[in-house]
């Protein structure tokens, strides 16, 4: 038996993750995903208007909203028979792809690049340059205040760590840049959004907000700004570090997993949605010199609760059969996370998954000149190239929409289906920042009789199921150096470079913990 | 701030939806910051002046009305070691803070009695609205005296 380390939670910013690891001869033996906190939200929606759907599925989680009221409004747009017009998709395709842009951002500089940067190495910039002098100085002063968070605490800097002066001050620089850029980001997605946090124009058959000229014009101009920063900074910043300090990690494929990719397809880049940005498709068992994709079937999809704390069910259930009754008794239990598998196979989904599917030029590339592997820098490369893909396509997008308004009979909702069917069932798919995202819900009496949500990271965070297979993040720990038991910094690389999100949001201030003096007012 | 299917901890989100019913003068924003996290810093940092309401676990008993500045409370937990923590809105604050002059803040509790799923508040919770609007009121008026303006958290200068 190996030594055994729990890392609790694993996620710098968004959490409730744990990891259990053993350690036998400095590399993982076995690991176990666990997410601590019971979710199971979808029981608020039974018996309500299926229509509330999209604003309730919104605030299941602080960080994806928006993407849980596309799912939904998905899911309503099949079960109400609903046919949204270009106008609406286009709108909500825009929304989205703002979403992308801040998400990706945030992922690779506020949650992931601390883990490959010696950040005291700051202090030793001795460069001339005003604005880093002026970082370095800002950096230094909070240290020496100890008030570091969020860029402390950390985990030891390994020999991967980037410790030049100059290039630790410049990605500092970046990471206070992106923070702009990621308001910007929201600020784009407000626009169309109509209010945010917690945008509320994605409805079913569309969306409720009707643009004028001046928006798509402020669209544009932000969506400028945004380009420029992914292009001649986020980019550049993954490719350099990635084929630089890090090859490589890159090149042993550390945190590859099962290799098999799951992407439902998403955003419409025509009126009768034959051409889809990201197409749907499965890879079981990648082999990059000759990637076979088979085409996806929702139908392949369940889910077991055979290592979850739920009620014991003979057999792994589809999602439109799927229910959420706790046992917190079982022993053989370790996780509130079910394990959905296609096919009976675990899957990845994200945007490694997403490139891989495409057969994407620009990673095969990275894949072929620098001989990277699936894995952790396989996977923030392929963040960061998609980012620009979809910047890309929010042109086309702008373009569609401005042309599209000035037509007669322009619409951006289908209002003939605004009211719901009596009976009815729908699923809604899309493919969010952090991978698959399917909605399944059923109707009877105009009402929600069933509704099942299984989110990105619940296939990657996935338990063991009846077969005893682990989830992705588990079997991308399995051989992962661990010199150090104390200072597991490449357990958490794999488990970061997923960019989980667990967060269900419970965000109480403790005052406890947080240190509060007594302040009661009554 | 708030999860408005986690009953009494969408308290702030609650009050929120009340405020938005009143007419204040143009110079006051309500926003509904729900569970957005890096949204939020967007808000944080175009105020000249914060009153945030949320959920507080303060020990006291459910319904119990909490006030203080932010500088009264310190955003590290004491036994902090090597694991990472997930974000709390007071490190929302403190990465705003990386980059702008953040206002004074002031953050209004209310101890919450269940955070079950849910979407109504528990009635000891909701009959002390009124009492948190009033709190909120006072707050905006002295704001509005002109006498507590200022940016006391700069941290975007060495």
């Amino acid at each position: 038996m190996g030594k055994r380390i729990t890392i609790d939670p694993v996620t710098r910013i968004e959490g409730h993750l744990k990891i259990e690891i053993e350690i036998e001869n400095g590399k993982v033996k076995d690991a176990w995903s666990s997410g601590t906190m019971a979710r199971g939200f979808e029981a608020l929606l039974l018996g309500r208007d299926p229509r509330d759907a999209s604003y309730v599925t919104s605030r299941f989680c602080g960080v994806c909203f928006s993407v849980h009221q596309m799912a939904s409004a998905r899911a309503l747009d099949a079960a109400f028979g609903a046919k949204v017009p270009w106008g609406g998709t286009l709108l909500r395709n825009l929304v989205m792809g703002a979403e992308y842009i801040y998400d990706h951002m945030v992922h690779f500089y506020h949650l992931s690049a601390l883990d490959y940067l010696d950040i005291m190495a700051i202090a030793k910039y001795t460069g001339k340059d005003p604005e880093l002098n002026k970082v370095r100085d800002k950096i230094v002063s909070l240290i020496q205040r100890g008030d570091t968070f969020p860029l402390t605490p950390r985990y030891e800097p390994d020999e991967f760590c980037v410790k030049d002066p100059d290039v630790v001050i410049s990605a500092v620089k970046h990471y206070l840049d992106a923070l702009q850029m990621q308001i910007k980001a929201k600020n784009m997605g407000v626009i169309f959004g109509g209010r945010a946090p917690h945008y509320q124009s994605i409805v079913v058959g569309g969306v409720t907000m009707f643009p004028d000229i001046n928006q798509v014009a402020r669209f544009h101009s932000m969506l400028d700004e945004l380009a420029t920063f992914v292009n001649e900074v986020y980019i550049p910043d993954v490719i350099s570090f990635g084929m630089g300090p890090l090859l490589p990690l890159a090149r042993a494929g550390l945190g590859g997993g099962h290799q098999n990719y799951l992407c439902c397809g998403a955003f419409e880049m025509d009126e009768v949605g034959s051409k889809l940005l990201f197409q749907p498709g499965v890879i079981v068992g990648l082999n990059p010199v000759e990637i076979k994709i088979k085409p996806f079937n929702p139908q392949k999809i369940t889910e077991s609760v055979h290592s979850s704390w739920y009620k014991k069910e003979s057999k792994p259930k589809h999602p439109y059969d799927g229910t959420q009754v706790f046992d917190l008794e079982r022993k053989d239990a370790y996780t509130f996370v079910k394990a959905p598998r296609y096919n009976n196979l675990p899957m990845e989904v994200g945007p490694l998954a997403r490139a891989f599917v495409d057969k994407d030029a620009t990673l095969l590339g990275l894949v072929k000149d620098y001989g990277v592997k699936s894995g952790v820098v396989a996977r923030h490369a392929a963040r960061a190239i998609e980012t620009k893909k979809i910047v890309d396509a929010m042109y086309y997008w702008c373009d569609e929409l401005t042309a599209a308004m000035v037509k007669p009979g322009f619409k951006i909702h289908d209002t003939e289906h605004w009211d719901p069917p009596a009976e009815g069932e729908g699923t809604g798919f899309f493919e969010p920042p952090r991978g698959c995202l399917g909605h399944w819900i059923r109707i009877k009496d105009k009402k929600i009789a069933n509704y099942q949500a299984i989110v990105p990271s619940t296939w990657n965070a996935s338990p063991r199921d009846e077969r005893g297979i682990r989830g992705q993040y588990e079997e991308s720990l399995i051989g992962v150096p661990v010199p150090d038991p104390e200072n597991p910094i490449n357990v958490v690389r794999v488990i970061r470079s997923f960019d989980p999100c667990l967060a269900c949001a419970i965000h109480l201030i403790d005052p406890k913990t947080n240190g509060v003096r007594k302040f009661l007012v009554e | 701030m708030g999860n408005l299917l986690l009953s009494d901890e969408g308290v702030g989100v609650h009050v929120a939806q009340r405020l938005m019913e009143i007419d204040f003068p143009p110079e006051v924003e309500v926003v509904d910051g729900g569970t957005d996290g890096f949204g939020l810093i967007n808000v944080f940092l175009r105020a000249d002046r914060l009153i945030l309401i949320d959920a507080i676990k303060g020990g006291e008993e459910p319904g119990s009305i909490y006030l203080f500045e932010l500088d009264e409370c310190r955003p590290f937990p004491d036994d902090y070691k090597t694991s990472l923590h997930q974000i709390s809105i007071l490190e929302v604050i403190n990465l705003s803070g990386l980059i702008g002059p953040l206002p004074r803040i002031t953050i209004i509790g209310v101890e919450p009695k269940s955070i079950q799923m849910g979407m109504e508040l528990s009635p000891e919770i909701e009959s002390k609205i009124p009492r948190v609007i009033q709190l909120v009121k006072e707050e905006v008026q002295a704001a509005l005296s002109g006498s507590d303006r200022g940016s006391l958290h700069d941290m975007s200068q060495p």
